[in-house]
């Protein structure tokens, strides 16, 4: 019986004017958007890698005199994304590479300011494609599949035999879903195809798992928007009663409430921008060496003060011997306190964000669309997830090369009483051809779904939810 | 001779809507193999509720329906089996063809493995043209359509038929021959219900005939007793009357 049903609904579907547009769509605009996606990931990686040789070149080329000048800016690049095809994500917001100097780390400018002025109508990526696309077909191809055979009466037709209830819906989901997934499917692997062709690394490392996920992901949440409009086609009564809600539902979903959820973590948590952050590094920092440099002004004055001439130089007087420690101690504690204000204005700013984006996310996943953009996005390596293990490297580098390149150098600069100043340095050999390259630890696959249990867990309720409310109507349905 | 049990019975049969309107009022009727009654009455009386309540679309608010003495309400998938409905208008996908239309109500009715030829067949039977077996129904007219609806209730091959209002729009010529199918369906003992509006026709081919007036069924008259009485007066008569109940 459930095949009979299932039989009738692809063949209604196929029959319907609907099924060649949704098949066209699909067959041109998921392989085009691929195509058009890989070519822009391909321009990217040349720059990169031109970006990566320079800034290599420039890193070589670094003498200690340099170093000793405060001149020395390293550049770390983010290699771009090879999944950035499916979906964009954070891709070109996230800036393209860092620079790391001896006060600590800014960000470089970010991949949009290559991009074409239609950018700010969105994106047309994979994920757009069946965020906008396909689960609006999706909800119209379910919206009249109930309520429309309710009004032409052949519900009726089919309830007088003996057909279960559930065994109706479970044949019209099944049926429905299948003449939509087929299409999707043969357009998935079209544009995999494209992607190969291209020499995408579609193969070798996680990638082919992640591809997998990406459409295993589709998949289901192409079935999410269907059930849910099965959901609201067996609360109408009449076909056009259900195509009205299910544009409220469309728009609420995948508008209002991903936006909304931006709006309200941004009005509740304000955070300040990375810019900001690193400005009100920079000024601590040098707030704390001049601060620094007068305190060794003052104990240098008081020591030398009255010492005969070539004390300061020689490191047997005993002026010397009572200085040196004094100068390592105040510099130690400078160290130590930069270093903890440091880590501290970092941590106030992770945890602002962290606050800000918990509630962004908790409140747009309330949307499975955002659910989905989410996941995907994180599996794309172009996400959240992307963006924490990035700043993770940046952090780490930055402490990498504190140890092998800035520590090399040890700056005495005072400030004296008198208002005159004076700098003294002290270097150790730096092999610039040893120095650490800038790399970002990829996140694993058990990573992106510890890191995506809500979303996962919004898709999943997203798709229960609906046909238990579409099973529960459906069998007390009077029909009349 | 022992008295054959009913295919269909309405056991004191009751159905009031949420609205509170009594639809049906304990209602009881018993149609035996091989015979046709006809439920006549104004709109809203009660005869789609009776038939709706016989496929178990409602469940009633008092009483019992029952097809081969199975209980509609406890077990509806099971009594399904043994009745085939037709409605006014019949209803199909107007993207099949008959012969798609006529093989998905056939699976659903329990025949499988039905070939082509035994559709068509049945198709011949009931007098449909050949050149529309394979052509899309969303171009029938009605007549056709109710001859491809009666096709579905012949090749189910249930016991008990269901027919609500099935002449109705029909031309005259359309209409005869719909009643000379039902014919051959009674004489191959099947129980049939029709409600209908349609005095004449229903005094031609119903073997007793019922009116039904706010949900009750005010007279009852077999064949015989028709012969010499004038039915249009009766029914007039009782629509003209006054009304039952204030509720």
């Amino acid at each position: 019986m459930l095949k009979t049903i299932i039989k009738k609904e692809v063949l209604e579907t196929i029959f319907s004017y609907r099924f060649p547009l949704f098949a066209i769509i699909c067959l041109l605009l998921i392989p085009l958007g691929m195509t058009v996606n890989q070519a822009s990931y391909a321009k990217r990686v040349r720059d990169y890698s031109e970006q990566v040789r320079l800034a290599d070149e420039a890193a070589a080329a670094i003498k200690i005199q340099d170093v000793m000048a405060g001149t020395v800016a390293v550049k770390g690049f983010r290699r771009p994304a090879p999944l950035s095809v499916f979906t964009q994500g954070f891709e070109s917001t996230l800036p393209r590479y860092y620079e790391f100097t001896q006060d600590g780390f800014k960000p470089g400018e970010s991949a949009s300011d290559d991009e074409s002025i239609l950018s700010v109508q969105g994106k047309v990526d994979f994920v757009f494609l069946v965020q906008m696309v396909i689960s609006l077909i999706a909800l119209l191809f379910a919206s009249d599949m109930v309520s429309g055979e309710k009004e032409a009466g052949t519900l009726r037709a089919m309830l007088a035999n003996s057909l279960p209830r559930d065994t109706l819906l479970a044949g019209k989901i099944g049926g429905g879903y299948l003449a939509l997934w087929v299409p999707f499917l043969v357009a998935f692997l079209l544009g995999t195809v494209v992607l190969m062709l291209a020499a995408l690394p579609l193969f070798g490392g996680d990638a082919t798992a992640r591809v997998l996920i990406i459409f295993l992901a589709t998949s289901l949440f192409i079935l999410t928007y269907f059930t849910i409009g099965i959901a609201v086609s067996t609360s109408a009564a009449k076909a056009r009663t259900s195509l009205v809600a299910i544009f409220i539902v469309w728009v609420a979903f995948q508008l209002i409430i991903p936006k909304l959820g931006d709006m309200v973590a941004r009005l509740v948590y304000p955070v300040r921008t990375e810019t900001a952050v690193s400005l009100q590094k920079s000024l601590l920092v040098r707030s704390l060496d001049i601060e620094t440099a007068k305190e060794l002004g003052r104990q240098f004055d008081l020591i030398f003060g009255a010492a005969p001439k070539g004390a300061v130089d020689d490191e047997k007087s005993p002026e010397r011997k009572k200085w040196d420690p004094i100068r390592d101690d105040i510099q130690l504690r400078t160290r130590e306190r930069k270093g903890q204000q440091l880590a501290a204005i970092d941590e106030t700013y992770i945890q602002e964000r962290r606050r800000q984006t918990n509630l962004a996310v908790n409140l747009s996943l309330v949307s499975p669309s955002a659910a989905f953009a989410r996941f995907v996005a994180d599996v794309c390596g172009t996400g959240e997830l992307e963006r924490a293990k990035y700043i993770e490297a940046v952090r780490s580098h930055q402490k990498a090369l504190d140890n092998e390149l800035f520590s090399k150098v040890k700056r005495t600069l005072m400030m004296h009483e008198g208002g005159g100043m004076s700098m003294s340095f002290s270097a150790m050999p730096v092999d610039a051809s040893k120095l650490p390259k800038f790399s970002i630890v990829p996140a694993s696959i058990a990573e992106t779904f510890k890191a995506n249990v809500r979303s996962l867990l919004s898709l999943l309720f997203w798709l229960i939810a609906p046909f238990a409310y579409a099973y529960v109507r459906f069998i007390k349905y009077d029909v009349r | 001779m022992a008295k054959q049990q009913p295919i269909l019975k309405a056991d004191d049969l009751s159905k009031r809507y949420e609205d509170g309107v009594l639809a049906v009022d304990h209602l009881n009727l018993n149609i035996y193999p091989g015979e046709v009654y006809c439920l006549l009455g104004a709109n809203g009386a009660g005869k789609t509720t009776t038939i709706n309540l016989f496929l178990n679309f409602i469940p009633p608010t008092t009483g019992t329906c029952y097809v081969n003495g199975i209980d509609v309400t406890k077990d509806p998938l099971e009594a399904k089996k043994y009745v085939s409905f037709v409605s006014e208008n019949v209803m199909l996908y107007g993207n099949f063809t008959a012969r798609q239309n006529l093989d998905f109500f056939a699976k659903l009715g329990g025949k499988t493995n039905l070939a082509k030829n035994d559709y068509y067949q049945v198709m011949r039977r009931v007098s449909l043209q050949e050149k529309a077996f394979e052509q899309r129904v969303k171009n029938f007219s009605k007549g056709m359509r109710q001859k491809l609806g009666i096709s579905i209730a012949v090749i189910k091959d249930a016991p008990g038929i269901l027919l609500d209002e099935p002449t109705s729009g029909l031309d005259p010529k359309a209409a005869e021959e719909f009643l000379e199918i039902l014919n051959e369906l009674k004489k191959e003992g099947k129980a049939i219900l029709m409600s209908t509006h349609d005095i004449f026709r229903a005094k031609e081919i119903g073997d007793r005939v019922g009116i039904m007036k706010e949900g009750r069924l005010v007279m009852e008259r077999t064949r015989e007793e028709l012969q010499y009485e004038d039915l249009v007066k009766i029914y007039i008569d009782y629509m003209k009357s006054e009304p039952l109940t204030l509720s």
